[in-house]
This record gives C-alpha cells, structure tokens and sequence, in this order.
C-alpha cells in the first residue's frame, strides 16, 4: 500500500483523495469521505452564522470588536460601548447560543426519530412529541404559581425543561406503544396516532390556557409560535445540562440506527441491543425535544428538513448524519432567526413562522420529488 | 462443535407453530430444513437465531443461547432474512459495510475496502458497490445481503472458533446461475469447517448439497439424516402430499432440466 493508512473512520478521506479522489470514491458507494468535507464546511458555516447572528441586529457591532471585547483586548476604541456590550453579551449572545442549541436538538431528533421509526417523515413535530412537551411546558407555565408550585421550589430553573421532557417522553414512549407492533412499525398507525396524540395532548393544553390569567395568556401565545426572544443566560443555563447529556448519547446510537435500517431483526443478528437501543433513543428525543420546546415553544420543520436535505447530500449513514445534522440545524435556526429579528424590526416575527413558511412547501417539494425513493 | 435444538415449542394466538422440534446441526455441514409453506421452517430459525426466545431450549457450541450477548452472536452466527427491506437510500458498498461493523470490523480503510470487494466478488456482484440498494432487483438485493452477512461472520472459522451460517431461501429468488454458486458458496464455508443452516425449496438442490436434511410437517420434524435417507417416495408422499418417484425420468417428451448436470 503506497497510501498511509490514518484511521479516519471507515474509507479514509485521505486515502480516497490521495488514490482515487473523492468522485472515485463516491462512485464505489463510499459517501463517508464526501461526508466528512461537508461535516468540516458546516462547521465554518455554523461558526460564521454564529458570528453573523451576535453582531447583525438593530445595534450593529463589527466582528473584530466584538473579538477585542469578549478577550478583554485592544484600545478602547476598538471595544465596544457600554450599550453595545450588554445588548451583544446579555442579549445576542445567549440568544445565539440557544439558537444554535435548539437548532441542533431538533434536527438530531429528527434524525433519531427517523432512524428508530425507519420512516423519513417521524419528526418530533408531526409525530406529537413536541406537543406532549408544549403540555408538560404549558402545565408548568399555567399551574406554577399555585397547584405545581412545590415543583418549581424544587427544581427551579430546571422545572419548565423537566416538565415538557417527561411530557415529551410520555407521548413518545405511548405513540412507538402504539404504532409497533411485534418489531414492526407501521407507518401508517406511527402518523395516525401522532395526530391523535398531538390533539388530545393540545385538547388538554387547551384547557390550560383557558385557565390561563393575561400575563400567562400572552406568554403562551408568544412562545406557542416558537421564539427566541427572551433568551437568557438562565434558560441557557436550564436546558445546557438536559441537552448535553442527549448530546453525550446520541452519537452511541449511531451504529444500532444504521442496523435497524435493515428491520429490528436484522439489527439483532448483527449484534444490535435493540429493545436497550430503542429505550435510550425514546429518551434521548424526548429530553432534546422537550428542553428545547421548554424555551423556544414548537419550531416545526427543522427536524424533518435538515435531515432529509443531508441524506441526499452525504447519504443515511447515522455516524456522519447526526453531527452533519446539528451543525446544520444549528445554522439554519440561527439563520431563521436573523431573519425572524430584523425582517420587521424593530419588532420580531415568532421564529416558528419563519420556519414553517419555508419549511412547509420544502417539506412538499421533497415529498413529491422524493415519492418513488421514499417508499411513500 | 454443534448446535443442539431440544424441543422448540410455540404458539401463535390459537395456532401451534412449532410442536416438538429438536434437531442437530454440525459444523462442517450443510443442513438444510426443508417442507411445505407454513410449516414452521422461517419460525425454527427465528428460535435458533435468537430472535424468538422462550421457545425451547437451544445450545450453540455447547453454551446456551440466552447466555450470548448479542454482538457475541453475531461474532459466532450470521442470519440472512428471507426479505430485507432497508428504509434509506443506502448503497451497496455501505450495507455491506455495516457487516464488517457488525463483525470485528476492520483495522483499517483499506481491510475494510477489502473484505467489501471480497464478499461482493464472492456473491457475484463485483462493480456493484456504488449502486443504490433499493435500484436492484430482488436476487440482486438478496446477494447483497449474503455479501453484508458474510462480512458480518468473516471466516467459517476464526481463531480456532467456528460460526454457522443461517439463511432462510437463500436461493429462492435467484436465477439458475447463481442459485448453484451460492449454494457452491455455502457448500465451501461447510467444507472449511463452518456451518451452515438453509432452509430450502428446491428438493434438487437440497439433495445435491446437504449433508443432512431436516424434513419439517406441519412444526414438527417428520424425518431426518442423509439425503438420501430422507428422499423417499413415502416420506415425500406423507410431507408433501403428492406422489412423486425419486429419480425416475419424466416421459418422453416432457423437457426437465437437472440442475445436478452442472459443471463447476
């Protein structure tokens, strides 16, 4: 072998550029070099995004400044004012960290949804996880102050993200109950039971808000759209711990996801701890899912549009699908919500529509392009 | 170096599936469980995999089933599936690929890339890594599989320790070619000390390759041993219901063709 052999993986990117180039490569059916460059282009995009959400708003602040800032270099002149620094450390920053969190959370869902259903539609929220979430986040909201009250002096900040977890783990533990049956999963019952779920855990949410005072009405209305505005640094700080722990186990599924690819059975005699696997999946969603329904209420599309856009791009391959997936979820969210802040500045669209309204005929065109492939 | 089936009994809702099935199969041996549809061939396999438990008792290579982890299953056995339906657009090259995974994977690229090519030369589908899975025909799909199981157990034998082969219709769906060199196949993984469990239809071939044939009615086992031994008018007339005459000439006239004619 004249190549050297880095241990990349499997199909070395060097090895596929330095002998045959990357076409070559990708002609054999090995994707995972290809994967890799758009994993290391989303990266700079992520970071560029990132970057471009801190310092794009109705204060505008240069990237260099805001370097010299958060380092604690530089003249005076180069730092930023007083004003600019509270509303880029207090404001955008943790903003752009949820942003990036979220966007992450949802698109790895997906991905996991997806991959444990073997159904390219599941999404968190078509399927009803994210209403289960709103129920548990909602119920929070509502009863805080009075019957669930306890709850909050017992878990405070971390009381919202933990309510809409379990409400998300309930609905995503009943509706994979529901739709399999004997290892299989129907596609059919997995989207007609998400229905159901999501209007009977919103029937439930309903009632809440009509319980709901004016304060608490408007909150919900707001965060019922899906939206960052308000982002903290104590919502950050809530939802942090829930999302990195998914964030630890999710790439440990990876290998299982692909197996049960082939069906459960297939999964098992190629050594797959299925039923292990798909109890620490279920709750992996539904802890990503739920923390970020906590702070940013439903964002649609992200989960079922990131996911479907990358296996076209890198192929199904989960081991190099979830990371490409939460750098782009990650961006894309971050992209929305450049947008949600300053297409009617001063004042801001729910982050939620931004997404459905590209995300909705995306969601479309994909459907219809993709029919005969999609097994649909 | 055996695997021992006592007595696999189950039921299914009202029906008996299986009723009483115990059978032997070695290493360095073809077995083939053969007998009409719906009698209990797909589930006995299913109990032997793993797949199904609480079926009866089943020892593999002298420990019992339950007590394997499953990727120690999968270091020692490998299942190919009747039908495998895959839900994403993978291609050839990365579902086989997942065996190498499932196995004791490769300790580089390029042995990965190797064994790839290996078990798709072997299964007759060289050239075919690039394309999409789910773009082939049915045969096709069903040797990519083989490719992707053959990776998964590597080596009939491996470092003194044997793995069996279970396939359910392996041949089924393959045109006369490669119905003879995939069962040349499973013939030399027998041949170099593996084993090699197949359910079968083709009564020709089964009597060209087995070295033991399990002859299954209605879940349970109505004959056993030799294909010779077990290919009689009686026992052909009792399990499968209709009179035929083993190795007697059809009429004059009449084309058949003998698949036992074939040089390889």
């Amino acid at each position: 072998m004249s190549h050297s052999e880095v241990p990349l993986g499997r199909g070395s990117v060097l090895q596929a550029n330095g002998r045959q180039g990357l076409a070559a490569a990708w002609r054999l059916g090995d994707r995972s070099g290809l994967a890799m460059l758009v994993i290391i282009g989303l990266v700079i995009a992520t970071g560029a995004m990132f970057a471009l959400s801190v310092t794009v708003g109705a204060s505008d602040a240069s990237v260099t400044s805001l370097i010299a800032t958060l380092l604690g270099f530089g003249d005076a002149d180069a730092a930023l004012s007083a004003r600019d620094r509270i509303i880029i450390l207090d404001i955008r920053l943790p903003r752009a960290v949820l942003g990036l969190m979220i966007g992450a959370s949802l698109a790895v869902s997906g991905v996991v949804l997806q991959g444990l259903f073997r159904n390219p539609l599941a999404d968190p929220g078509l399927v009803g996880v994210s209403a289960g979430a709103s129920l548990g986040a909602v119920g929070v909201i509502v009863l805080g102050g009075t019957v669930l009250a306890p709850l909050f002096a017992l878990a405070g900040i971390y009381t919202l993200p933990l309510a809409a977890f379990f409400g998300g783990l309930a609905t995503t533990f009943l509706l994979y109950r529901i739709a399999t049956r004997g290892g299989q999963t129907s596609v059919a019952t997995l989207l007609l039971a998400g229905i159901a779920l999501a209007a009977l855990t919103g029937a439930v949410t309903g009632v809440l808000v009509y319980m709901a005072d004016d304060k608490q009405l408007r909150d919900l209305t707001f965060w019922g759209l899906g939206s960052l505005a308000g982002a903290t640094w104590s919502k950050v700080v809530a939802i942090a711990p829930i999302i990195l722990v998914s964030f630890l186990v999710i790439p440990f599924l990876a290998r299982g996801l692909n197996a049960i690819t082939l069906g459960e059975a297939a999964a098992f005699h190629m050594g797959v701890p299925v039923e292990r696997l798909k109890r620490i999946a279920i709750v992996a969603v539904a802890a990503a899912t739920g923390a970020s329904v906590a702070v940013s209420g439903g964002i649609g599309f992200v989960g079922i549009v990131v996911p479907h856009l990358l296996r076209l791009v890198i192929g199904p391959d989960h081991r190099t699908l979830l990371p490409a997936s939460a750098l782009l979820g990650g961006a894309l969210l971050l992209f929305a919500d450049m947008i949600a802040r300053t297409i009617v500045a001063p004042a801001e669209l729910p982050i939620g529509i931004i997404t459905a309204l590209a995300g909705g005929p995306f969601f479309l065109w994909l459907l219809l392009r993709g029919r005969a492939q999609l097994g649909l | 170096m055996t695997l021992h089936a006592r007595n696999l009994t189950l039921s299914l809702g009202s029906k008996r599936v299986l009723d009483g099935v115990s059978f032997t199969a070695r290493t360095g041996e073809l077995t083939a469980i053969i007998g009409p549809n719906g009698c209990g061939k797909t589930t006995t396999l299913k109990v032997i995999s793993g797949e199904i438990r609480k079926a009866g008792s089943v020892t593999l290579f002298g420990r019992p089933l339950e007590a394997y982890k499953p990727w120690e299953l999968a270091l020692r056995r490998g299942v190919l599936a009747q039908h495998t339906t895959i839900a994403f657009p993978f291609t050839v090259r990365e579902i086989v690929g997942m065996g190498v995974t499932a196995g004791t994977g490769a300790t580089s690229a390029s042995a990965e890339e190797q064994a790839i090519e290996r078990a798709l030369a072997a299964v007759d589908l060289e050239g075919f890594a690039g394309r999409f899975y789910q773009d082939l025909s049915g045969g096709e799909q069903q040797r990519v599989q083989l490719a992707r199981v053959l990776c998964q157990v590597s080596a009939p034998v491996r470092d003194g320790e044997p793995a069996f082969l279970f396939l359910d219709e392996p041949v089924s769906s393959l045109d006369i070619r490669h119905q003879l060199s995939i069962m040349a196949l499973a013939r030399r993984f027998a041949d170099a000390g593996g084993g090699v469990i197949a359910i079968l239809h083709d009564l020709n071939l089964t009597a060209m390759y087995a070295d033991h044939v399990v002859m299954m009615r209605a879940g349970t086992v109505a004959a056993g041993g030799a294909p010779q031994a077990v290919f009689t008018d009686d026992t052909l007339q009792s399990v499968f219901g209709c009179t035929m005459r083993v190795g007697v000439a059809p009429p004059i006239g009449t084309p058949f063709i003998l698949p036992q004619t074939a040089i390889h």
